[in-house]
């Protein structure tokens, strides 16, 4: 199967766009969905989220943040021409689509890529929809996209300071879109809210929302293997009950969510993560040496 | 062939092991198979039933003509490759996997158990030979020229689409190849074999046989369209616009976990996951793979199947204490004996009479023990014929820093909840007449769809019967409509 990359360009620090040929999944995506990728012959499969796509031209396009060993592996390592070698999809369930009425739309970090999709069909369905980007400056996205698509569309940017790491700028994150949700809901009245970061991030933004008992729809992030319900590695327990995010979600009810649990998963591996990160940043290094 | 009437010799031909201690430090395969001589020695144990007689053809559920190649092998006995040759286009009429089944099947309660020299002594090792067979052609490349003769001189017969490569799908799609039809092989994950891909390991089934396996299909004309998940990437009624019939092979991959508290806490795997990360994504050669997988000193499999003595296996070939816990007792358990002699030669321990009832985490969030529940068996026996199991109201906690719960699947609801007009069993099996046509006309259904968990061989036996099924439907529908 090529899955040949037609284009690829880095829109800011750490956020490398693609636009891949996939007729497959082209054809039948719809917003909320997400696609499973597989770069590399000895590669993990990574969930990623198609921003935006042409049935008859057969392409998507998708956005990763390089976080960690395979996006950065792909950030370094592939180029237009290229090939993915496996791209499986659509997969999940499409976001609600429905008149809800006024809608705040909020995306943290590499979060707002998959609001675009969605936030983009709501306002087309007649909604009002507003979008909150709260991001570091330097990863500012799809602002213009944004201002073309929906009503009003406001980045809450912060500059990045010396020494920070993912602890401190997670921590910034949150402070700032607490602070910017209260006061946008306590201006204006909204009928619904959807939320995609990282899971701390949206459990912060839902007790905010919770004050105002506005409905909250929630994309979630846990951890994915085959991404077709036939592991049990996505599972979150939403209203009680054990859920698998692939195939009963990626949206929730924000409200029936076990956010600490969610949140406790995300890191399941980060040592293995990290050991696998440092490896290949050792075998650039040494690469970079003989060179 | 006039015999002379054979004279029985008891006991079968041994195969040889890899060591215990050698095994245990990788995923190499443990069993190493017969060579030419063993394998004839052992073939010339049979007493060639007549073949319509033959009780273990009708023990085999795609029913191998056995005696049929097994005296291929003794006929030729000063031709090695000639031997094979013959042996093979024998098996590969009936069945196009045999370095799978060979290995996998559980002869023990099919082939083998009918074998008529089981009852004076060793059944024949029905298993290994075929598996001999397949390997040996393999490694002296006789294959092409049979495969050549397979390959059907008219094609163009009528255009059918399979869901799902396991080995129902595999089955179906090679026997509709055979006889002239255009195959399609609709697959969700990145490669095809189903459970012989991603669940069985690497020591009981290598993957680069099962690959070479499957790309003979590909020589016979299937093509396998990967990453696609039919329901999502493509409905069934788009299929049933393209195609004249599709059968549906989706097998029974849903994890059932255990509705008791703690089921989320960190390294508690589904035996899926688990073997999804070792086989499939090769985590066990973690950070040269991608793929992480966390396994720590002390093991727990909960359940007794074949899967948990897969799951069992694995997690101690990644260093850890293994210990499998099953609510019912030795006597009741589901796996192949010859799994379960592996694994307590390799050090899993067993505990019997154990249910659980709780995860016990630590402040980390991670699991650090399990409490069970002791149970004890009564005389009565449930459905299954198995003993039935009471709760004693003791209970007794075991420590464990990883649990893999392999305590069942059920079938994927993707395609049934998008197809609405296909009827389903409340279990989530598809429901299916004798020819096994679902509730909507020209789409075929086998394996664990139909079945719920049953074995790869069993799934291999629908695919064939579906097989012919679709040629009579197709065959139906066109002399209709001429």
């Amino acid at each position: 199967m090529p899955y040949k990359i037609l284009d690829k360009k880095e829109l800011a620090m750490n956020e490398v766009w693609y636009k891949i040929h996939a007729p497959h999944v082209a054809k039948k995506v719809q917003p909320g969905q997400f696609v499973i990728v597989r770069a590399f012959p000895n590669g993990e499969r990574i969930p990623l989220t198609p921003v935006t796509w042409d049935r008859d031209e057969g392409w998507i396009t998708l956005i990763t943040f390089v976080r960690g060993k395979t996006t950065m592996r792909m950030a370094n390592e592939l180029k237009p021409g290229d090939e993915l070698l496996n791209v499986a999809g659509p997969l999940g369930n499409p976001a609600p689509m429905k008149k809800f009425g006024k809608i705040l739309a909020i995306g943290m970090i590499t979060g707002i890529v998959e609001v675009f999709p969605i936030a983009k069909a709501w306002q087309e369905a007649g909604n009002e929809v507003t979008t909150l980007h709260v991001s570091p400056n330097p990863m500012v996205i799809l602002k213009e996209e944004f201002e073309n698509a929906v009503s009003r569309h406001i980045v809450e940017g912060f500059d990045l300071q010396p020494g920070w790491g993912m602890n401190e700028i997670a921590q910034e994150l949150v402070k700032r879109a607490v602070a910017k949700v209260k006061e946008l809901l306590e201006n204006e009245h909204f009928d619904m809210i959807l939320t995609v970061g990282p899971a701390g991030g949206q459990k912060a933004v839902f007790n905010v929302v919770k004050e105002f008992g506005i409905p909250m729809h929630a994309d979630l992030h846990p951890i994915m293997v085959d991404a077709t319900g036939m592991c049990g590695a996505c599972r979150v327990t939403v209203g009680g009950e054990v859920k698998f995010a692939c195939i009963d979600g990626p949206g929730f009810d924000a409200y029936k969510v076990d956010w600490d649990e969610l949140i406790h998963r995300s890191g399941f591996y980060a040592p293995m993560e990290r050991l696998a990160l440092e490896t290949y940043l050792k075998q650039l290094q040494a690469q970079g040496g003989e060179q | 062939m006039v015999r002379k009437r054979p004279k029985l010799i008891k006991e079968r031909v041994p195969t040889p092991e890899r060591p215990v201690e050698e095994r245990v430090k990788s995923f190499v395969e443990v069993n190493l198979g017969y060579d030419f001589a063993s394998a004839v020695k052992e073939a010339e144990r049979c007493l060639q039933c007549p073949v319509e007689y033959a009780p273990c053809i009708k023990g085999c559920p795609v029913h191998i003509n056995i005696p049929g190649f097994i005296g291929k092998l003794v006929e030729h006995r000063d031709d090695p490759n000639k031997a094979v040759k013959e042996a093979l286009r024998v098996i590969w009429g009936d069945n196009t996997l045999p370095a799978v089944t060979g290995r996998v099947c559980p002869q023990e309660e099919q082939c083998e158990m009918n074998c008529v020299m089981g009852k004076v002594g060793d059944p024949i090792n029905i298993g290994k030979l075929e598996r001999f067979v397949a390997d040996y052609a393999r490694k002296h490349s006789i294959e092409d020229e049979l495969l050549a003769e397979m390959r059907p001189s008219v094609c163009g017969k009528g255009k059918v689409a399979v869901v799902g490569a396991g080995p129902a799908g595999l089955t179906c799609a090679g026997e509709l190849a055979k006889l002239g039809y255009d195959v399609t092989i609709y697959e969700a994950l990145h490669k095809p074999g189903g459970v012989l891909i991603y669940g069985i390991p690497e020591f009981r089934l290598p993957k680069e046989i099962l690959d070479k396996e499957i790309a003979k299909l590909r020589e016979l004309g299937v093509e396998i369209k990967l990453d696609h998940v039919v329901g999502k990437t493509v409905t069934l009624e788009e299929l049933l616009e393209e195609y004249d019939a599709v059968f549906i092979g989706t097998g029974a991959g849903t994890p059932k976990l255990l509705n008791i508290p703690g089921i989320l806490l960190d390294r508690i795997y589904s035996a899926n996951e688990f073997l999804t990360r070792v086989n499939l994504m090769k985590a066990y050669k973690f950070p040269e793979y991608d793929e992480p997988i966390a396994v720590g000193k002390k093991t727990i499999v909960i359940g007794a199947g074949n899967t948990a003595m897969d799951a069992a296996r694995s997690a101690l070939r990644l260093g850890s204490e293994v210990t499998i816990a099953y609510r019912r007792g030795r006597e009741d358990m589901t796996a192949r004996i010859e799994e379960i002699q592996h694994a307590e030669e390799e050090g899993v321990k067993f505990e019997f009479f154990l249910n659980p009832v709780e995860f016990i985490g630590d402040e980390n969030g991670r699991v650090k023990a399990v409490k069970f529940e002791k149970m004890k068996p009564l005389e009565e026996r449930d459905k299954k014929g198995k003993r039935k199991i009471v709760g004693t109201g003791e209970y007794v906690t075991l420590e464990a820093d990883t649990v893999i719960i392999a305590i069942g699947l059920e079938p994927n609801r993707i395609i049934s909840e998008e197809a609405t007009g296909l009827k389903v069993n409340p279990d989530g099996t598809l429901v299916v007449d004798e020819n096994l046509m679902t509730s909507i006309p020209g789409v075929f259904a086998g394996g664990d769809a139909i079945r719920g968990e049953a074995t790869v061989i069993l799934a291999m036996g629908d695919g064939k019967r579906a097989a012919k099924a679709i040629c009579d439907y197709i065959e139906k529908k066109r002399k209709a409509n001429a």
